[in-house]
């Protein structure tokens, strides 16, 4: 790594000082595992840090509603907090169930959840799961502060729509009643490989019947993807061979997907219509 | 500007301080700046484990960890492990079940399990894997650590009923 300056504000208008909109070289840091990669690779060469490990309040914490209808999590909260909490297992189980195939244990006990977000690789396994969960990030900065839903922080590989000199101070993530929800990592190479496909879904069943559904893509393209014409698809049907198959079709009928070394498009098209149908099918299974 | 600083930790237990440069990390500073050995970097991404140090209780891996990070913290690592002669019962357990070959990995292994092992005092085989799923061993000693968990967690619920 080359050398750089960290710092480390303990106020958001401190931190504000430091950030540079104009300077690509100056970037926060929350737990720094994606980044550290960057920079012993050389491919992100920095020039200043600025570290959010000091700042509290509300980028710390994770909270839910008094009644019940959401939590709100601070950006600089580890993934292991998120694993081990009780109530996040509880509420939203997806999220443990996501964390047994995320890396490992050291990399989940310093990574932060804000930090992966503003990332925006879109191999990451977190990314897609909150945005099926409907999740919203609270961004601030210096020209005030805005609540946005979490696909719209991405615009591409490694793109984020953030500004240099805004943060992500915390995420909203609303508990839906009678609602479940299932994350499927496909490894094409070892297990604990990067995701060729990364699919996550929400939805709320009636025995076989898909009331309403949330259907994201990852990995396979350059940013999560809603699979508006799947959901359609799926929305108000019974689950069945031919519906699942359709529904299949017009997610690699509405996405762009490109060949890499985790395999060729035709593949991961193919990925794409087998998981699709088997992650509904074992939400469906849960749920009997 | 990149500049030196001094950050301070407690290291195996003692108070301690290194003027370090921001981008260090951790593993090169306990390796360089306190000859400490035994954490070392081998793949340098965070896959392989044989960097595991414990910072205020938790593992990490010390070649992702920017040594600034630690100032304040409580910083462990293998070679705190032992009392005098008397090595921990993790460490005994690797020893006589064998678990290592060429030992470059273990004391990743040995930090990864003394936390395992806190977390799930008697782990099944499953939840020894996935725990320890992040570490290599390129002598595949595998089945030998599993069997180096098993004993030190027989060991350690002995020891609880005794005392």
């Amino acid at each position: 790594m080359t050398g750089f300056e960290i710092v480390e504000p303990e106020s958001l208008e401190e931190a504000f000082r430091l950030l540079d909109p104009e300077d690509p070289a100056v970037r926060p840091i929350g737990g720094g595992t994606a980044l550290m990669l960057m920079m012993k690779a050389q491919i992100y060469k920095p020039e200043r840090l600025v570290s959010l490990r000091r700042l509290d309040g509300r980028f710390s914490g994770i909270d839910i509603a008094a009644d019940g209808s959401g939590f709100r999590i601070g950006a600089m909260t580890t993934f292991s907090m998120l694993e081990h909490s009780p109530a996040i297992r509880r509420h939203l189980p997806v999220i443990a169930q996501t964390m047994k195939t995320l890396a490992n244990v050291r990399v989940r006990n310093v990574a932060s959840v804000g930090g992966n977000l503003a990332h925006a690789d879109p191999h990451l396994d977190l990314p897609p799961v909150w945005v099926a969960l409907g999740a919203r990030a609270v961004v601030v900065g210096p020209r005030g502060e805005r609540t946005i839903p979490v696909e719209a922080i991405f615009e591409g590989y490694y793109e984020t729509s953030l500004a240099n000199d805004e943060l992500i101070a915390e995420l909203e993530v609303p508990v839906r009643a009678g609602w479940d929800a299932l994350y499927v990592k496909v490894t094409t190479r070892a297990a604990h490989d990067w995701p060729a496909l990364g699919l996550a879904v929400s939805a709320e069943l009636e025995g076989r019947r898909i009331r309403d559904l949330r259907l994201v893509l990852s990995a396979a393209v350059d940013k999560p993807t809603r699979l508006a014409a799947a959901e359609a698809v799926l929305r108000g049907a019974e689950i069945g061979p031919a519906t699942l198959r359709a529904a299949g079709e017009a997610a690699v009928a509405e996405t762009e997907i490109e060949s890499d070394s985790r395999g060729s498009a035709a593949y991961k098209q193919h990925l794409l219509r087998v998981h699709l149908g088997r992650a509904i099918e074992a939400l469906a299974a849960k749920r009997v | 500007m990149s500049s030196p600083r001094t950050i301070r930790f407690t290291l195996n237990g003692e108070p301690v301080s290194a003027t370090i440069m921001p981008h260090e990390t951790l593993v090169d500073v306990l390796q360089h700046r306190f000859d400490l050995r035994g954490a070392r970097e081998s793949c340098g991404q965070g896959l392989c484990g044989c960097c595991t140090v414990h910072v205020d209780g938790k593992p990490v891996s010390g070649c992702l960890f920017l040594a600034v990070f630690a100032d304040g913290a409580r910083v462990d690592t293998v070679e705190g492990l032992a009392r005098g002669d008397a090595l921990d019962p993790v460490q005994e357990a690797f020893i006589e079940a064998g678990a290592f070959q060429c030992g470059f990995c273990t004391p990743g292994f040995v930090m990864m399990v003394k936390q395992l092992l806190k977390e799930h005092p008697e782990p099944t085989d499953e939840e020894v894997r996935h725990y320890l799923t992040g570490n290599l061993c390129r002598c595949s000693a595998y089945p030998e650590i599993l069997d180096a968990v098993k004993l030190a967690s027989a060991r350690q619920a002995e020891a609880a009923r005794r005392a």
